[in-house]
């Protein structure tokens, strides 16, 4: 029978296999239980002897591997990692889990990468085996699994707090009613019966709850938990005097495994071609919310248009567009040192859409300049200082679900924006393919030839300049002011 | 009737004459202290902000004499107002501006009797999936004079940071296409939202229902086009009386799909968002003057009965010689 440790290892049962354990001591210790378990799984596929996990830092590790690899190495075998999904190994699984954790947590933090692979890599490896177990052992698991995270039958939404601000969860995924969150079948007939027609209230039930939203609650909460314990760690450590050097050792160990694809399979998704090199800006390349930026702001909203929008998306296109791969957090002047691209490339073209605006921006904001200052991490002020750099932080651009929220009329989503979840990440992929694969596929109503900014920077001058003249409304009408000042 | 500004006599007139303090509601009043004010004296946009009052005489006063041109409140509340600072909590809230509903059937200049019927439709959908759906019961409805705002004070929701406040938004307007593809033992079926008839499809349904019978040959969705716009005209009766399937067969089921998502990102203009996961915002205080309109922004007991252009005109716009 499988344990529910073997799915939640924060579980009591996962507990007290840990307490068992004791100590740290002989934690690096060969384990020839483990190796025979590893050879004996009949899926189980050996190229070298050095590949079978023989204690629990390297089992740890095989963790964090597998969902390395099994993201983005094309060639991944998954029957070289069965053995992760036999429950024979629960026990060792249970206390590589618990390593990992305290590894990341100590070393790096909530806030970091490892956190976030190691909670995707939870939640991705509960799935794996909840897939190799039979229907009704599954529903079993899931259903003993929730009555533990849940508590009570009656849950609020709300009670999903976490889970929703992280994103793990979708508020319109979930059936409510009343507030309740609708999980037990007898519940769900009970509420919804009557109103069901033309279909079967049963299969209804099983489709809509009963297998794929019941897995998907157990799986976010386990990985939320997870999450939580490695916070937990974080701060304890905070306080605690030596960390254990297993623990460090472990962690760097973490880091190289981590750090792997972006040498060998291309981190990103899937896409060829190494790393995005900086260089001039490509118009062509703008994803539609900039483009339509870039023509000016007409309709309100113009702050957060060009300060919060632009300024991010124009400084790290031309700066540093593969930031979201590197993940390593930089200053302006680290890709600009003498910040002349800032000033003769980066703000031109943020002024220029600020001007475009209607009414220009700067005319009756002229104080909006410090703050595309400090977007740029270089503190309130009015001109770029290199003493002054890192009083703010370079801010990142938007994702297109803020976009989509805070600037609604910027976003005119067209193919290539369905791959991605970022305006950056547009950009990257287009500018690729603009560069090396189809010059003649570029967008028929950009000119193929304008290959630069002046360009676009012209396009639409005289345009806005008949709006502007034509449009005086009263902007102050708006029934609610932000508290950002 | 004409909307008009207010001139600084009307307001004074206004402040002086009509205004008491006890027209500010409840909810606001009993949390007066804790509230940050912020005011608009010239027309330019509320730059005189971080007020504090310590009662509502202090407050009576100051609007008496100052007669602003607007008047705000935060949705926060705060252990130092004053500085704007010691976040506790916030109400949550949806403004529904009438001019800025995404399918508007008047096609009006600013805002009118048809938009703003239709900005209480849409308020009337929301309070029925505040309710039904979250579960939430301490809800005020308040005019603003262009639209109106939902203020929901349940302690459950007023914690709530940003993230969850813009999944709340995206629930209550219908932003995400539901999923119509399920799978249960490895079989995939198919489950169109308008055959679920509760939870998040349900609310989808109503919203595209609302959307799709207010559409007009002019309403831009993205990828949709005009022969689609068409036959939803000629076949939208079939909605009237729910028969979802039929409809969809009319239009084609290719059609359809692309329809329906482009109406869900249209959605999400249906409140203005950014109101919505502000929690630091200040909002026009009930009982105030919009004098860009010259319209009371109103508390409304019973929003069935209530009608703008009777309860929210302020007396000074009867005596108008013009
Ligand atoms: S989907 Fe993203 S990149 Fe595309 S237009 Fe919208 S915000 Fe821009
Ligand atoms: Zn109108």
């Amino acid at each position: 029978m499988v344990s529910i440790s073997f799915l939640n290892p924060l579980s009591p049962e996962g507990k007290d296999i840990v307490r068992e354990l004791g100590s740290f001591e002989g934690i690096s210790d060969d384990i020839p239980e483990l190796r025979r378990l590893v050879t004996r799984n009949p899926s189980q596929e050996i190229v070298d002897d050095k590949e079978i996990p023989s204690n629990y830092l390297e089992l740890a590790l095989k963790r964090i591997e597998w969902y390395i690899k099994k993201k983005h190495d094309r060639e991944f075998n998954s029957r070289r990692y069965s053995f992760l999904s036999d429950y024979s190994i629960t026990k060792y699984d249970v206390i590589s889990f618990y390593l990992l954790c305290q590894a990341i947590g100590v070393k790096f933090g909530p806030n970091s990468r490892e956190t976030r692979v190691m909670v995707e890599a939870q939640g991705d490896l509960i799935q794996e085996r909840m897939g190799k177990l039979s229907i009704q052992e599954s529903r079993l698991m899931v259903d003993q699994s929730l009555a533990m995270l849940l508590h009570d039958d009656m849950v609020h939404w709300t009670f999903f707090q976490e889970l929703l601000s992280t994103r793990k969860i979708r508020l319109t995924e979930l059936v409510l009613d009343n507030g309740e969150l609708i999980l037990n079948e007898e519940d769900f007939l009970h509420r919804f019966g009557s109103r069901i027609k033309h279909r079967n209230p049963d299969s209804m039930y099983q489709l809509l709850i009963g297998d794929e939203l019941k897995e998907l609650i157990m799986v976010k909460m386990i990985m939320q938990e997870t999450e939580d314990y490695i916070k937990q760690v974080h701060e304890k450590a905070r306080v605690m005097v030596e960390p254990n050097p297993i623990l460090l050792e472990l962690a760097d160990e973490v880091a190289e495994v981590l750090a792997e694809p972006m040498q060998h399979y291309g981190y990103g998704s899937g896409r060829s071609g190494g790393p995005m090199k900086a260089g001039p800006l490509n118009p062509l390349a703008f994803p539609p919310c900039v483009k339509k930026a870039l023509e000016g702001i007409k309709s309100g909203g113009r702050n957060d248009a060009i300060v919060l929008f632009m300024t991010p998306f124009v400084s790290y296109a031309r700066l540093y567009p593969d930031v979201f791969r590197m993940n390593i957090t930089k200053r302006v002047s680290d890709q600009d040192p003498q910040l002349q691209i800032t000033e003769n490339e980066v703000l031109p073209l943020i002024y220029e859409a600020a001007q475009r605006c209607v009414p220009p921006l700067f005319d009756d904001q002229p104080q909006e300049k410090v703050n595309i200052n400090a977007k740029l991490g270089f503190g309130m002020h009015s001109t770029l200082k290199m003493e002054h750099e890192g009083e703010t932080t370079w801010y990142t651009p938007m994702s297109c679900e803020k976009i989509k929220l805070h600037l609604p009329h910027l976003c005119r989503p067209d193919d290539v924006c369905k791959k991605i979840g970022n305006p950056l990440s547009y950009y990257n992929r287009r500018i690729w393919e603009v560069m090396n694969l189809d010059k003649e596929d570029s967008d028929s109503e950009d000119n193929p030839s304008s290959n630069n900014v002046d360009n676009i920077q012209n396009s639409d001058i005289q345009n806005s300049d008949i709006e502007n003249s034509a449009n005086n409304e009263n902007k102050n009408s708006d029934d609610s002011n932000s508290g950002e000042g | 009737m004409d909307l008009k500004p207010a001139t600084p006599n009307e307001r004074r007139q206004y402040y002086r004459e009509e205004w008491d303090v006890n027209d500010i509601p409840e909810f606001i009043r009993k949390t007066l202290t804790q509230r940050e004010f912020g005011f608009d004296h010239m027309g330019r946009g509320p730059n005189d902000r971080y007020r504090v009052f310590q009662n509502t005489d202090y407050l009576r006063k100051f609007m008496r004499y100052r007669t602003p041109f607007a008047a705000y409140s935060s949705v926060a509340f705060y252990h130092k107002p004053r500085r704007r600072d010691g976040w506790i909590k916030a109400e949550l809230v949806f403004d529904v501006d009438a001019k800025d509903i995404p399918i508007r059937s008047c096609g009006c200049e600013n805002v009118c009797e048809i938009c703003l019927n239709q900005a209480k439709d849409i308020v009337h959908g929301l309070i029925d999936t505040i309710q039904g759906d979250l579960g939430l019961s301490d809800i005020h409805v308040v005019y603003s004079g262009r639209g109106y705002h939902i203020r929901v004070l349940d302690d459950k929701v007023m914690g709530m940071d940003s993230d969850v406040r813009s999944q709340i938004v995206k629930y209550l307007v219908g932003s995400d296409v539901p999923r119509s593809e399920y799978s249960s033992h490895g079989m995939k079926y198919n489950l169109e939202h308008f055959t679920v008839p509760f939870g998040y499809p349900q609310v989808f349904t109503d919203r595209v229902k609302q959307a799709l019978l207010n559409l007009n040959l002019d309403t831009e969705i993205d990828e949709v086009s005009k022969d689609i716009k068409k036959a939803v005209i000629k076949h939208r009766e079939l909605l009237s009386e729910d028969q979802w399937g039929l409809f969809r067969k009319e239009i084609g089921p290719v059609r359809y799909a692309r329809l329906v998502k482009g109406i869900a990102s249209l959605n999400l203009t249906l409140v203005d968002a950014k109101v919505s996961i502000d929690l630091k915002r200040i909002l026009r205080l009930p009982s105030s003057l919009h004098s860009g309109v010259s319209m009371k922004s109103t508390l409304i007991k019973n929003l069935e009965t209530f009608d703008p252009f009777q309860d929210a005109v302020p007396k000074f716009v009867y005596e108008r010689k013009d």
